[in-house]
C-alpha cells in the first residue's frame, strides 16, 4: 500500500526539511525490529539506580525522579499530566523511560538534542521539575558515607554533580526493552494482521519506523489541548514559567502547547511534537503529550478518522477507513511491543535511604 | 535547556569584582557610604555619640506609597515568593520571633539548614549594606538573594513571576502600584523593601531620654550607658544613631559547634564555601565562617562581620552571625573575657581578631548594670497579624480555551 501524496506537495514538505519520505512506499523506511544491545557498566549504572530514586536530589527533598517516572507506568507518570515540584504541576505526561537511551533527540518537543548527560542536568535542575542548586546536591552526596563508596567504585573519585550526570544515564540504558511478543516473534495472528496495517494501509510507519518505532522528528497530528494545563495555576504557572523561559513570544496569553515551536521560534513548527517510541504501551497509559487519549483502541480511532484538527497539521494523516476488526488488529499490535515490566530490584532501587546525614567524625581535622 | 542555576554563578563572579573595587575605595578612604563612621578609630574626634535614630532613608528611585506598603506586606509573608511555596520571607523572620528566627543558625529551605543567624528586619532600613556580611548595597538587592538563595528561599524569577500573574488580587495591585499589566517580579522586590522601611523603632527608651526624657533610664542603666561610652569601650563601633559604625570586625567570635555535630549543618557549610568562591583548597580546609573575607577575598578580613546595630536586641537572641550566645549575659561575659567564650575558644581566624577586643575587668555589678542598658535600645515588641493572602484563579474560562481550541 503506498502512501499518496501529490508531487508539489512532497516537494514542498521537502524543502521544510521534513517527511522527505512521503512519496515512499512503506518498505523505504527504517524497519521495524529488535532494540540493540547497550552495553553498560554495572557500578555505575547501579549508582545511577540509588540516584534516580533518591528524594534528596530536588531541592526541597520531597521529590524523586521516579515520583514522576513511575516504574510500573514504564517510567511515565500516572495520570495524564505529570505531577510539578511541590509547589507547582506540570503541562505535559511525563515521557516513559523506557529505551530513553536508544533516542538522540528528548522531551515531546524536543528541546535537547544532545545527550541525556544534559538531560538529567534538565531534571535536576529546572525550577518546576526538581529545583535543586546541584552544588547544594553535591554537598549532600558527600555526606553520604554509602554514595562516598559507590561514586568511589565506580571510578568517579568523590561525588560531583558531573558524575551524577554520567552515572544516572547509565542506569538508564539499562531501561531497555525486553520479551515482548514482537521480539520474540509470538505475536498472534491478529497482532501480525495488525503490524501489517501498521505497515501499510494505516500508515503509522510514516512516522513510527525503526527499532524505536519512531523517526524522532516533529509532527503535528492534532491531539486536543488539555484544558486542565490552564484551568489548574498550579500547572499554568508551571507551564508559563517554561514558555517564558524559551523565549516563547506572549506566553502569558498562550492557549495551547506549542510544541516544537519552542525550540526553533518558527511558525510552521507550531504544535509538532516528537514522534514517541511505541514500546511499553501497555503500561504509559494514557497517551500523547498531554495524556489526553486514555486507551489504545480511541489512539487508533483517533487516526483512523484522519487525527485531530489543526491548521498545521501533518499532510500524511488522512482518514484511514479502518474496519472495526481492522482497528482491533492494529491495538493487538501495539500491545505486542510491550514487554516484560522493569520493576524489579535490579531496575528499582528497593533499600532505604537514611533519614538523617550522619555527621562527620573528627571535623576540624578532615579534609571537606 | 535550562542554564539557570549556572548563570548565577557568573553573575556572581561579575558582581564580586565589582564589590572588590568598592571595597578597595573603602578601605582607602574610609567609606563614601553615608552613616559609616572611620572616627571611631581616631582618639582625637572619638567616636559619634549614641543618638536618637531619625527617619530611614528613602532611595529616590523607589518612593514610599501607602500602597505600595501595603503590597509589600503581603508579598513579605507570602511563601509562594520561593521555591516550593512553603518558605517566604516571613518564615525566617517571624514578627514572634523578632522578625527573626529563634534558633543559632536560621531554618533554612525544607531540607535544608541556614548556616548563620536569621537578622531582624527592624532597622534593616537604615544600613548602607546588608547581610551579616555586608554582601548587598540594598533592601531592593537583598529580596531577589534571599528569595533565591538555595537554603533561603530557592526559588527563580521565572517561577514566581508566573505565580504572581495567576494571583489577580496581585495582578490589581501591581497595576495600580507600578502601572504594569502583568506584576514584575523586580517590583516584587521594590514593594517589600518598602513595606521593610515601615519596621523601624524610633521610641525606645534610649531615644526618649536622648531626646531630653531623664526619667527614660533608670539609675543602673545610666551607669551601664557610662561603662557602655568608657570602661567597656562599646561606643568605639556601637556609635551614632543606629549603635552601628556599619564597618566590618573581627571580634574573636568563635565558630558554631553545630557544625561539629550536625550533618546537614556540614552539607550547608561546604555548600557555602562551594557557592561563595573559595579556591580549592580554601574550600578543603576551612572550617569557619570566613564573612567578610567572601567581598574582597583578602586574608586579613577572615572572620570579619558587620558590627550589627544593637536596637531591638531585647527579642532577636540568639545573636551574633552564628548565634551562639543566648543571652546578653553571656555576650558581656564574651567581651570582658577579651572575645573568648566561656570555654577560652575565641575566632579561627585569631590573627585578624580586632585591636580593639581586650579584656574588660568589668565587675559583676559593672555588667549587670552594662546588661541593664544594652535593654534600652528596645522599645516594645513590634508585633503584626499576618495578612490575607490573595489566592490563585484560572487566567482563562473553559470557553475561551475551547474557542482557541477551534481556531487551530
Ligand atoms: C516533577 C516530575 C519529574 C521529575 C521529578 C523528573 N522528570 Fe523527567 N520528565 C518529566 C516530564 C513531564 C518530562 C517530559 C518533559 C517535556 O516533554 O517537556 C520528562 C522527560 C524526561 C526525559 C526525556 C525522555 C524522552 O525520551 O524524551 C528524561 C530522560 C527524563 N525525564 C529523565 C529524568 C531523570 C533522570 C530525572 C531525575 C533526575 C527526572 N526525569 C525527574 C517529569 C519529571
Ligand atoms: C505524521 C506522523 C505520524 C503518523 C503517521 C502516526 N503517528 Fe502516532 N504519533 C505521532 C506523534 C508526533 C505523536 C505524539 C503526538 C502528541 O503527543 O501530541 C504520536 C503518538 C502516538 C501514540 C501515543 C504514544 C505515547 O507514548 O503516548 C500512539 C499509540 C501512536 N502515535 C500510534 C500511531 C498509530 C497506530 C499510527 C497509525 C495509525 C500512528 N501513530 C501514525 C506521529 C505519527
Ligand atoms: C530560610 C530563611 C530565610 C528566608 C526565607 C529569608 N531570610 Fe532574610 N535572612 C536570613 C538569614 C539567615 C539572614 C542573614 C544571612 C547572611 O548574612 O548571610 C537574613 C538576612 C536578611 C536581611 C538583612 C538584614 C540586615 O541587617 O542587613 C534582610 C533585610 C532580610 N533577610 C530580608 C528578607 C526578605 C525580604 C526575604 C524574602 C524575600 C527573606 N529575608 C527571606 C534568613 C532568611
Ligand atoms: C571592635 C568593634 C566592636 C566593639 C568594641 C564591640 N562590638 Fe559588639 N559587635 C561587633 C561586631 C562586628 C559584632 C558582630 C560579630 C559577629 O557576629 O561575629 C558585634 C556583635 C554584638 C552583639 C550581637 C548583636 C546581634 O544582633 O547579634 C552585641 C549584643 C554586642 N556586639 C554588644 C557589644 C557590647 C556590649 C560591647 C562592649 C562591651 C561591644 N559590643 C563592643 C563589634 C564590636
Amino acid at each position: 500500500m503506498v502512501v499518496r501524496v501529490s508531487t508539489g506537495r512532497a516537494l514542498l514538505a521537502a524543502t521544510l526539511g521534513v517527511g522527505m519520505a512521503v512519496t515512499a512506499q512503506a518498505a523505504s523506511y527504517p524497519d521495524i525490529g529488535p532494540l540493540p544491545q547497550l552495553k553498560v557498566d554495572k557500578a555505575k549504572a547501579e549508582l545511577g539506580k540509588r540516584l534516580f530514586f533518591d528524594v534528596r536530589l530536588s531541592g526541597d527533598a520531597g521529590i524523586s525522579c521516579a515520583d514522576c517516572h513511575v516504574p510500573e507506568k514504564a517510567y511515565a507518570s500516572k495520570e495524564a499530566l505529570s505531577p510539578g515540584y511541590p509547589g507547582n504541576g506540570h503541562f505535559r505526561n511525563a515521557s516513559s523511560l523506557v529505551n530513553t537511551a536508544h533516542k538522540n533527540i528528548w522531551n515531546w518537543d524536543g528541546r535537547i538534542g544532545t545527550n541525556l548527560n544534559d538531560m538529567t542536568r534538565e531534571m535536576i535542575t529546572e525550577d518546576y521539575i526538581m529545583n535543586m542548586d546541584m552544588r547544594i546536591m553535591q554537598e549532600r552526596l558527600k555526606q553520604d558515607p554509602l554514595y562516598v563508596k559507590m561514586f568511589k567504585d565506580a571510578g568517579y573519585g568523590e561525588p560531583s554533580n558531573g558524575s551524577v550526570r554520567k552515572a544516572i544515564p547509565e542506569y538508564l540504558k539499562t531501561l531497555t526493552s525486553t520479551g515482548s511478543p514482537f521480539d520474540k516473534g509470538t505475536m498472534s495472528a491478529s497482532a501480525k494482521r495488525g503490524m501489517k496495517l501498521f505497515k501499510g494501509k494505516a500508515g503509522c510507519i510514516q512516522c513510527h519506523n525503526g527499532p524505536l518505532l519512531s523517526d524522532l522528528k516533529p509532527h503535528n497530528t492534532g491531539v486536543p489541548e488539555n484544558f486542565d494545563v490552564f484551568l489548574d495555576p498550579m500547572n499554568h504557572q508551571a507551564f508559563m514559567a517554561f514558555t517564558m523561559f524559551q523565549g516563547v513570544p506572549d506566553y502569558r496569553n498562550l492557549k495551547r502547547d506549542p510544541g516544537y515551536f519552542n525550540v526553533t521560534l518558527e511558525k510552521q513548527d507550531m504544535g509538532k511534537f516528537i514522534t514517541p517510541s511505541l514500546r511499553e504501551l501497555k503500561y504509559s497509559a494514557p497517551y500523547m503529550h498531554n495524556g489526553m487519549i486514555k486507551t489504545l483502541s480511541e489512539v487508533v480511532g483517533f487516526y483512523n478518522a484522519g487525527g485531530g484538527k489543526d491548521r498545521n497539521k501533518s499532510k500524511k494523516l488522512k482518514p484511514l477507513g479502518l474496519s472495526a476488526n481492522e482497528q482491533k488488529d492494529l491495538v493487538a499490535f501495539l500491545e505486542a511491543l510491550s514487554g516484560d515490566p522493569l520493576t524489579s530490584p535490579k531496575y528499582v532501587w528497593d533499600q532505604p535511604y537514611p533519614a538523617e546525614y550522619p555527621v562527620i567524625e573528627n571535623w576540624t581535622q578532615v579534609r571537606n | 535547556m535550562s542554564i539557570k542555576k549556572i548563570a548565577p554563578t557568573l553573575v556572581a563572579v561579575a558582581v564580586a569584582t565589582v564589590l572588590t573595587a568598592c571595597q578597595a575605595q573603602e578601605t582607602k578612604t574610609g567609606s563614601a557610604v553615608s552613616g559609616k563612621s572611620m572616627a571611631a578609630k581616631t582618639a582625637q574626634s572619638g567616636p559619634p555619640p549614641l543618638a536618637p535614630l531619625g527617619a530611614p532613608p528613602i532611595p529616590p528611585d523607589n518612593k514610599q506609597t501607602p500602597a505600595k506598603i501595603e503590597l509589600g506586606k503581603i508579598l513579605f509573608f507570602d511563601p509562594r515568593l520561593g521555591g516550593d511555596a512553603s518558605t517566604g520571607c516571613s518564615t525566617c523572620h517571624e514578627p514572634d520571633q523578632g522578625w527573626a528566627w529563634a534558633e543559632d543558625f536560621s531554618r533554612g529551605y525544607p531540607g535544608t539548614v541556614h548556616w548563620r543567624n536569621s537578622q531582624t528586619i527592624i532597622n534593616s532600613a537604615y544600613y548602607a549594606r546588608n547581610f551579616w556580611a555586608g554582601s548587598v548595597p540594598s533592601l531592593e538587592k537583598q529580596a531577589p538573594s534571599a528569595a533565591k538563595g538555595g537554603v533561603a528561599g530557592n526559588g527563580e524569577n521565572d517561577i514566581m513571576e508566573s505565580r504572581l500573574a495567576l494571583i489577580p488580587g496581585y495582578r490589581k495591585r501591581f497595576k495600580e502600584v507600578f502601572g504594569t499589566e502583568w506584576p514584575l517580579i523586580g517590583d516584587a522586590w521594590r514593594a517589600i523593601a518598602a513595606f521593610e522601611r515601615t519596621l523601624v523603632q524610633r521610641d525606645t527608651p534610649l531615644d526618649k531620654y536622648l531626646l531630653g526624657d531623664k526619667n527614660a533610664l533608670t539609675e543602673q542603666q545610666v551607669q551601664g550607658m557610662a561603662l557602655f561610652n568608657g570602661k567597656a569601650g562599646c561606643i568605639q563601633c556601637h556609635n551614632g544613631e543606629l549603635a552601628s559604625d556599619q564597618d566590618y570586625y573581627n571580634i574573636g567570635v568563635p565558630p558554631n559547634k553545630r557544625w561539629e555535630e550536625d550533618g546537614l549543618a556540614q552539607v550547608t557549610f561546604r555548600f557555602e564555601l562551594y557557592a561563595k568562591g573559595m579556591t580549592e583548597e580554601g574550600y578543603r580546609t576551612t572550617k569557619a565562617d570566613p564573612g567578610f573575607y567572601f567581598r574582597g577575598k583578602n586574608t586579613w578580613d577572615k572572620g570579619k562581620f558587620r558590627t550589627p546595630s544593637l536596637r531591638y536586641t531585647a527579642f532577636t537572641a540568639p545573636y551574633m552571625h552564628n548565634g551562639i550566645f543566648y543571652t546578653m549575659e553571656d555576650v558581656v561575659d564574651f567581651y570582658n573575657r577579651g572575645g573568648f567564650d566561656e570555654d577560652g575558644r575565641t575566632t579561627a581566624f585569631a590573627e585578624n581578631k580586632s585591636k580593639l577586643i581586650k579584656p574588660l575587668g568589668l565587675t559583676d555589678e559593672e555588667k549587670e548594670n552594662l546588661v541593664a542598658f544594652l535593654e534600652a535600645f528596645s522599645g516594645e515588641e513590634m508585633l503584626m497579624e499576618k495578612p490575607a493572602m490573595p489566592e490563585y484563579a484560572p487566567l482563562f474560562t473553559r470557553a475561551e480555551l475551547e474557542a482557541a481550541q477551534e481556531e487551530k
